[in-house]
């Protein structure tokens, strides 16, 4: 089956990207569904397919994707879908559904409570059941790690990701971060993602229903996921090799892009990523603050597409966006977007 | 004065028996005997050992062989306050060790006592725990130098292999408790039995749902109604207990669903008051049995069964209801 590039993104929304929320996460689903849908003029009885990213051990209860089915209105019975990854992953799988031609809108979500759980505590559930979480192999830890071998490689130093926070952040001086002590040597606080309570939702059309819907929809020209093996004792922190395998797969090498929102929660990954893409100067990254501004854990790469999205939206022509799960950048998600004239 | 939202907290264990498999499983009995053992994968040894290459994902002959114990630190980051998952409870290092032998670096701690003492191509040999299961964790954590150390008295190797390990997390959880839950728990206290009306699709709902799942309409105060006290058992399902931690029921016990009068509202789930789980029927006719007034009462509300002040249902005495429908009203 050919792949169809007549598929685009055609609205997204966020709620607002807070430290700690009162809402449920029914409860941002709801708000954030209707904010993606209703400038758009669709209802919930318009929507095809439907497809959450979350994550139980975050929310802290099995099964919590049935609870939050809630909020998308599944009566009559829809079709319905749920990956346990970022919502960039549910997108993947609503652009695959879409492929099939039957069917015209999507409607993917991505969310998270950080605040409800310690994440230091909570992801070593998450990696390698003999090797890994017995010992509590957190989250920093291992960015560290990959952050040294990044640094030997030549490819970032504790200034330049200084430099990536500051100007992620909007806020702060190089000089005065780079006095701060270590969280994990080589990452001071500055360097780590915030802990972010958040949802985004986005909705996907194909064809002629997604011309009908808004002037100048993002195209989906490129779409590809890879991952790398679980445990990191196994890869050259140094490189990204699904990262690139990916982006080639997403014909990131057709033409330029002006735009690259990346996924990168540690400013080490920004450097790492934009040397493993060959990004030219000229590319915009991470206009947004990307990850280091806002973490919604499981939103956050969806959030990438709907800012690479906006930069068609507006006028531009082509715009990249990244996600990324697993330890050390384990598993790499690319997405090229386009307008059309 | 607006709602204040309440948060609850509770702790959730996962404790997992995991079986080992043949590579691991034998990695596990040698920690036992303070050997490390790795996997050849060509001319290459990993450790820690896998059951395939990584690369490929191909079976990899058990060719298993010993490494170390004595290793290199390759890279390391210093962990200045260890979480409770952490093998050390003092700063420690975390640091990827390339055992003597091995082609690929082990993640462990290391026991400095600063960073200052960590650096790249430092030696470090294992200091093993005494008492030694057959767990990553026999290995308190390595130290500077050449030479293994063994904590108090070395207990030997275990007698038979290792084919199980447990892993234990426990992790606290803090969630909003939605305000229509607390509004029908409170409400529970007057002995009243309160609802949310949609009004989109007029359905009623209980338990304190926040959400009309159909119009996925939020509820608040504006859409509570009252509900009877009264209504038929459309369902049933009577459970006998088997053992598991925690467990406080011993003896067989009911849950029955009540279809409530003048509603489209079923309550699941329920406990049954002062009668036999022999004497449930489907037909029944029923009233609600609540905790006195002045009694603490626990918010409840798990698995939708009852809440707050009220306790359960108990038989009205009225004739049964005989309708073949009622079975299927079970929400």
């Amino acid at each position: 089956m050919a792949i169809s590039d007549d598929i685009a993104v055609v609205g997204w929304a966020q709620t607002p990207m807070v430290r700690h929320t009162d809402l449920s996460e029914v409860q941002l689903l709801l708000r954030v569904i209707t904010d993606a849908i209703e400038p758009l003029g669709l209802t919930r009885a318009d929507i095809d397919f439907t497809c959450l990213g979350s994550c139980d051990y975050i929310t802290g209860q099995a099964f919590s994707f049935v609870g939050n089915l809630d909020a998308i209105g599944a009566w009559p019975p829809k079709r319905d879908s749920h990956v346990e990854m970022d919502g960039a992953w549910a997108l993947y799988e609503a652009w695959l559904r879409l492929q099939e031609g039957d069917i015209d809108i999507a409607v993917v979500t991505g969310s998270g409570r950080s605040s409800t759980g310690d994440p230091a505590l909570i992801y070593p559930m998450e990696m390698d059941p003999y090797f890994l979480a017995p010992i509590g192999a957190d989250p920093v830890t291992f960015a560290a790690l990959q952050a040294r071998a990044a640094i030997k490689a030549g490819i970032a130093d504790e200034r330049a990701m200084a430099e990536v926070a500051v100007r992620a952040r909007g806020k702060g001086e190089v000089d005065e971060l780079l006095k701060g002590d270590y969280v994990r040597e080589p990452l001071r606080r500055h360097d780590l993602p915030p802990i972010t309570d958040g949802a985004a939702a986005m909705v996907l059309a194909r064809g002629d229903r997604a011309r009908e819907l808004v002037e100048r929809p993002a195209y989906i020209t490129g779409f590809d996921h890879r991952t790398e093996c679980h445990n990191p004792s196994f890869r050259a922190l140094d490189d990204s090799p699904s990262t690139r395998i990916a982006a080639e797969a997403a014909g990131l090498g057709k033409a330029p892009v002006e735009l690259a929102e990346l996924q990168a929660a540690f400013t080490h990954e920004e450097l790492l990523l934009r040397s493993v893409l060959g990004l030219s100067d000229e590319v915009k990254v991470n206009p947004s603050g990307g990850a280091l501004k806002e973490n919604p854990i499981m939103a956050s790469g969806l959030c990438r597409i709907g800012y690479a999205a906006d930069h068609i939206f507006g006028g531009g022509n082509r715009a990249l966006a990244h996600s990324t799960s697993g330890p050390c950048l384990q598993q790499n998600l690319i997405c090229i977007l386009e307008g059309r004239s | 004065m607006p709602h204040v939202v309440r948060f609850v907290e509770n702790t959730i264990t996962f404790p997992y028996v995991r079986s080992l498999g043949p590579v691991t499983g034998a990695f596990m009995t040698a920690l036992t005997d303070k050997r490390i053992l790795g996997i050849r994968n060509g001319d290459a040894v990993l450790c820690p050992p896998m059951e395939w290459d990584p690369a490929t994902g191909a079976e990899l002959p058990h060719d298993l062989v010993e490494v170390g114990p004595a290793g290199t630190v390759e890279s390391w980051t210093w962990v200045p306050e260890p979480t409770l998952q952490h093998p050390l409870d003092h700063p420690f290092a975390f640091a990827f060790i390339r055992l003597d032998g091995a082609s690929t670096p082990l993640l462990y701690a290391v026991d400095a006592g600063s960073p200052d003492a960590m650096s790249e191509g430092m030696r470090v040999a294992p200091r093993w725990k005494g008492e030694r299961i057959g767990h990553l964790t026999d290995i308190v954590a390595f130290v500077p130098g050449e030479e293994p150390e063994v904590d108090g008295e070395d207990l030997g190797p275990a007698s038979e292999p290792v084919e199980l390990m447990d892993y234990l997390a426990s992790i606290t959880y803090r969630n909003p408790v939605p305000p229509t839950s607390d509004l029908v728990v409170e409400a529970s206290r007057e002995h009243r039995l309160v609802g949310f009306l949609c009004p989109e699709c007029g359905k009623t709902y209980i338990g304190g749902r926040g959400v009309c799942p159909i119009d996925s309409l939020e509820f608040g105060a504006e859409h509570a109604i009252d509900l009877p006290h009264t209504g038929t058992l459309t369902n049933h399902v009577v459970i006998t207990p088997v053992p598991y931690p925690g467990q406080t029921e011993t003896e067989p016990f009911g849950r029955v669903f009540i279809a409530l009068d003048g509603s489209d509202a079923t309550l699941g789930y329920q406990p049954i008051v002062d009668m036999s789980v022999d004497d449930i029927r489907v037909g029944m006719r029923m009233k609600a049995v609540w905790a006195p007034a002045d009694e603490a009462v626990e918010d409840g509300g798990g698995m939708g069964g009852a809440y707050g002040a009220l306790i359960g249902w108990t038989p009205s005495g009225e004739p049964d209801v005989d309708d073949p429908d009622l079975v299927n009203r079970i929400f």
